[in-house]
Parts: structure tokens; sequence; C-alpha cells
């Protein structure tokens, strides 16, 4: 059963002259229980694509089906988690009352006991009464975490989650995506980082300029290549290449 | 509903009464409400009407300005510090967040007024032994019901605009507001078509914020009576459910 499914989904900005078509007519599906990595590089897509799927944007054209639903219905935004890039918090509410001020808007019960429990989960019980901005880049990127995990959701979306972090950071952030999916949570990670993307991500799909360039396991994407990075990289250029002789050619044509 | 509104209210209003700008702002209206006790002593028999008459509208000047420089960032810095990010996802509406915003500061804009008012009572009492309770509670009551309809519009303005447009705009609302007078007298008299169209519509479309100043009766000993007064109030609940509904609508597609 697929928990996400996205089709045809396109994104254009600015109107006129000025249109810039982010998202070309991409499709994907993300199986339930699954973590499935959006790779690409910087300015691919990613995010203007993440966006849509949590509701931030709406798609210039195509479908988005999440759990059956839309990503605006109240429904669906209830089993939902998102966790956007580099974080950024209300300064002036100490990590707990973030939390229960997020705990809520999703109207869970026992919310005091709930927010102990994921602050444990991220390492932050000791923080939870200091106030956000002392928060250091990894504190905050936890917090992040677990403001998207409070409601135990069903499909998290994860945008670059060990961006900017150190690598003990890293190890740490990494270790709890991977204990949410033993968990059995859907999870769509946007992220730059291709390290660990084979180790946490059963599929993965390349984006770049906004197109689709392909998606399947990271086994098969990096065979015959070093690495996935090495694969990616290659695919990346290829299709850059690709894309410049065909211009070249069309306007040598038109001269 | 109920749940989320409130809670974005209550978050709203300990972002903005933590807030250092309005901080300060504050501590300026109560010492110039002190400061009345000094024009007071060189009033001849006039000394209460000057502190009521400077302090009153000290206490509007705070609440406009809360309304128009905080009630202009309020959405804008969602927006910039991508704290609505964290929140738009949430099983929240658009509509809830707006009513929850506006809610948030108007009780902020309700807790400075009280303050500033309690103040004002004491320094009143100090120099005559005497409340003028009723009277200013009404002028400070309509002014807080424009201060609110302030609010909505700057809410408006701050997420379509940068907060120096959004003030500007919203600034420019309340110089209208209170130029009504100026726009009859334009199209009564006015031989122009063109501008006696330009000068109706603005007239009859925008809010008539005059109505909601009774600074002057008040000085004066006079009260508003009862059914001029729930014209008043009805006047200011229609046209803010229109600017919940304008900026409902404004906010409903935005894409962040």
């Amino acid at each position: 059963m697929n928990d996400i499914i996205i089709s045809n989904l396109s994104k254009t900005y600015g109107t006129g002259k000025k249109k810039v078509c982010v998202v070309k007519n991409i499709s994907l599906t993300v199986e339930k229980g699954t973590v499935f990595g959006f790779i690409g590089p910087n300015g691919a897509g990613k995010t203007s694509t993440i966006k849509m799927l949590v509701g931030l944007s709406h798609p210039t054209s195509g479908t988005i089906t999440i759990k059956g639903g839309s990503p605006d219905e109240q429904k669906v935004k209830q089993v939902l988690g998102f966790m956007p890039e580099s974080p950024l918090f209300y300064q002036y509410l100490t990590g707990g009352e973030f939390l229960d001020f997020i705990a809520t808007l999703f109207k869970i019960e026992k919310k005091k006991e709930k927010i102990k429990h994921v602050l444990t989960e991220v390492h932050l019980l000791h923080a939870q009464d200091k106030r956000i901005r002392t928060y250091s880049k990894g504190m905050l990127q936890r917090l992040g975490l677990a403001q998207a995990i409070i409601n135990d959701p069903e499909i998290l979306f994860l945008d670059e989650p060990l961006d900017g972090l150190d690598p003990l950071g890293r190890a740490e952030v990494k270790k709890i995506i991977l204990s949410l999916k033993e968990q059995g949570k859907t999870i769509f990670i946007n992220t730059h980082i291709l390290g660990d993307v084979s180790e946490i991500c059963d599929k993965v799909g390349v984006i770049d300029n906004g197109e689709m360039l392909a998606i399947d396991t990271p086994t098969k994407l990096s065979h015959g290549y070093r690495d996935l990075e090495d694969a990616f990289v290659h695919m990346i250029e290829v299709v850059r290449a690709t894309k410049q002789s065909a211009t070249a050619t069309a306007t040598a044509t038109s001269f | 509903m109920l749940t989320n509104i409130l809670a974005i209210s209550k978050n709203t209003f300990r972002e903005t009464i933590r807030d250092r700008i309005l901080l300060s702002a504050f501590f300026v209206i109560i010492a110039i409400i002190v400061f009345t006790l000094f024009i007071a002593s060189i009033s001849l028999e006039q000394s209460t009407r000057m502190i009521i008459d400077f302090s009153v509208t000290a206490i509007y000047a705070l609440q406009i300005f809360v309304a128009i420089f905080i009630g202009s960032m309020l959405i804008y810095k969602e927006i910039e510090r991508k704290t609505f990010y964290l929140l738009l996802p949430k099983p929240i509406s658009r509509i809830e967040i707006i009513i929850g915003k506006c809610l948030g500061l108007t009780l902020t804009t309700i807790a400075v007024t009280l303050l500033s008012t309690l103040v004002l009572f004491a320094v009143l009492f100090f120099q005559s032994g005497q409340l003028f309770f009723w009277p200013i509670m009404l002028s400070l009551f309509l002014s807080t019901l424009e201060a609110i309809l302030l609010i909505l519009i700057s809410i408006l303005f701050s997420g379509i605009t940068s907060p120096i447009l959004a003030s500007v705009s919203t600034i420019a609302f309340f110089v209208i507001g209170h130029a009504e007078g100026v726009f009859r007298y334009i199209f009564m008299t006015t031989k122009i078509p063109a501008l006696e169209m330009i000068t109706k519509a603005v007239y009859y479309t925008l809010p008539n914020l005059e109505k909601f100043n009774v600074r002057n009766e008040i000085i004066h000993g006079n009260t508003l009576p009862l059914p001029t007064l729930v014209v008043v109030i009805l006047y200011g609940i229609t046209y803010a459910i229109l600017l919940l509904v304008i900026t409902q609508r404004a906010f409903k597609n935005k894409d962040y």
C-alpha cells in the first residue's frame, strides 16, 4: 500500500518572463513503512516538493495523495510530521513550552508525559526549561525532530535533517531516524548528504533542475560505481552535459 | 477550533508582551501620564481636564502603536523566521491562525491599556481625590475597538508585504479613517466627476474610525447615548468580520 502518491507534479513561481518552473512533472510513490530519500543538488527542487507535500505551498499542476487524502485536509495533517530545513523557533519560549504549544494543536492527551517521552527520545530532556535562543544548532535540529514526532505520526517528512550538524550530531539524528524506521513509520527525507542515504533509505529518487532523473534502491543506483555519491555525481553530470549539447545544437540550427 | 485559536493567541500574547519595543513604549506612556501631574499643577482650574486629556490621548497612542507597528510584524516575522513552516503543516487552519494572532494582540492591547489606565486613575485620585471611571473606560473601550480593526488591517498587510509597507499602508488607513469629514467635503463640493467618485468610494468603503473617538466628549463631561454606542459597536463588529473574511481570502491559497 502506498502512503504517498505524487502524480505529474509541477510548480511554477512568477508570471510572464519571470516565470520559473522549479518542479517539472514529477511522479513517485512511497510505500507504507519505507524510507524514501529524495536527493539532489542545491536548488534542484527538493524543498519546493516537500513544501507542497506538507501543504505549505500548492502545486501548479498534478496531484498529491497522502494516506488517501490531500495535504490540506485536517485528518491528513493529524498523521503527518514535518521537520523543515534548519528549523527556527519562537526564541522567547523554552523547548518544553514550544512542545506544549505544538501538543495543544494536535490535541494530545497527557501532554506532559508525551513531551517528556519525546524529549527523552531526542536527548533533550535536560534542556526543556531553557530558552530556545540558548540552544546549539544540534539541539535545534533535535527539537525540530521532537516537534515532528510528538503526534506519533504515520508519515514523516524531513527536510535536510542532517544538514549543518557535526559528526556527533549527525550520528545522533541518524540513530533517531533509524529508530523511527524500526517503528514502521513512512519517512520521506530530503537530503544532499549522500553518505548516510544508503544506510537509511529503502528507495532513492534523484532530482535535478526540477526533473526526476531516477528512482530505485540505493544498491541498484550505485551498481557499477564506487558508492551512491559517485553514481549520483555521474548521473547529474551526464544529464547536464546532454542538455547543454542539445541546447547548443538547437541554437546552431536556429542560426 | 477554539482550542487552536486559544493556543495561537496565548503564544502571540506571550511573544508580544515580551517585546522590548512594546515595553519601552509602555514605560514612555506611563511617564507621560505621571508627567501630567506637573502639567496639571500649572493649569489654572483645568487640572483634572488636562490630566484626562493628555493621558487618554497617550493611552490611545499606545494602542495605535501596538496595532500598527507590532501588528505589522506579526505574520511577517512568522514568514521571515520560517516559524510558519512548523505551524501550517499542523492540524490548524489558516483562519484559526489569523483569528488567534488577532486575539493575542488584542489581549496585549487590553493588558497595556488596563495597566496604563490604572496609573491614570491613581494620578487622578492623587490629584483630585475623585475617580472618573465610566467616561474614561468608555472612551478606552471604543479606542480598543478601533485598535482591533487596525490590528486586522495590519495583519492583512503583514501577510502580503514587508513590515515597513504594512505599517505605511495601515497608517494610511488610520489617517483616511479619521479624515471622513475631508472626504465628505470634497465629494460634496468638487465639480470634477472622477474626484467625486473616488472620494465617495473611499468615504463609503474604508472604515470611519472617527466613530470610535469620544475623547473630546468625555473631557467635556458628555457621554454617548446608548443607541449611538450600540450602533458604533455593531459597526466595529461588522467591519471586523469583513476584514477577517478578506484576510482569510488573502491567506487561503498563499504559498510559503
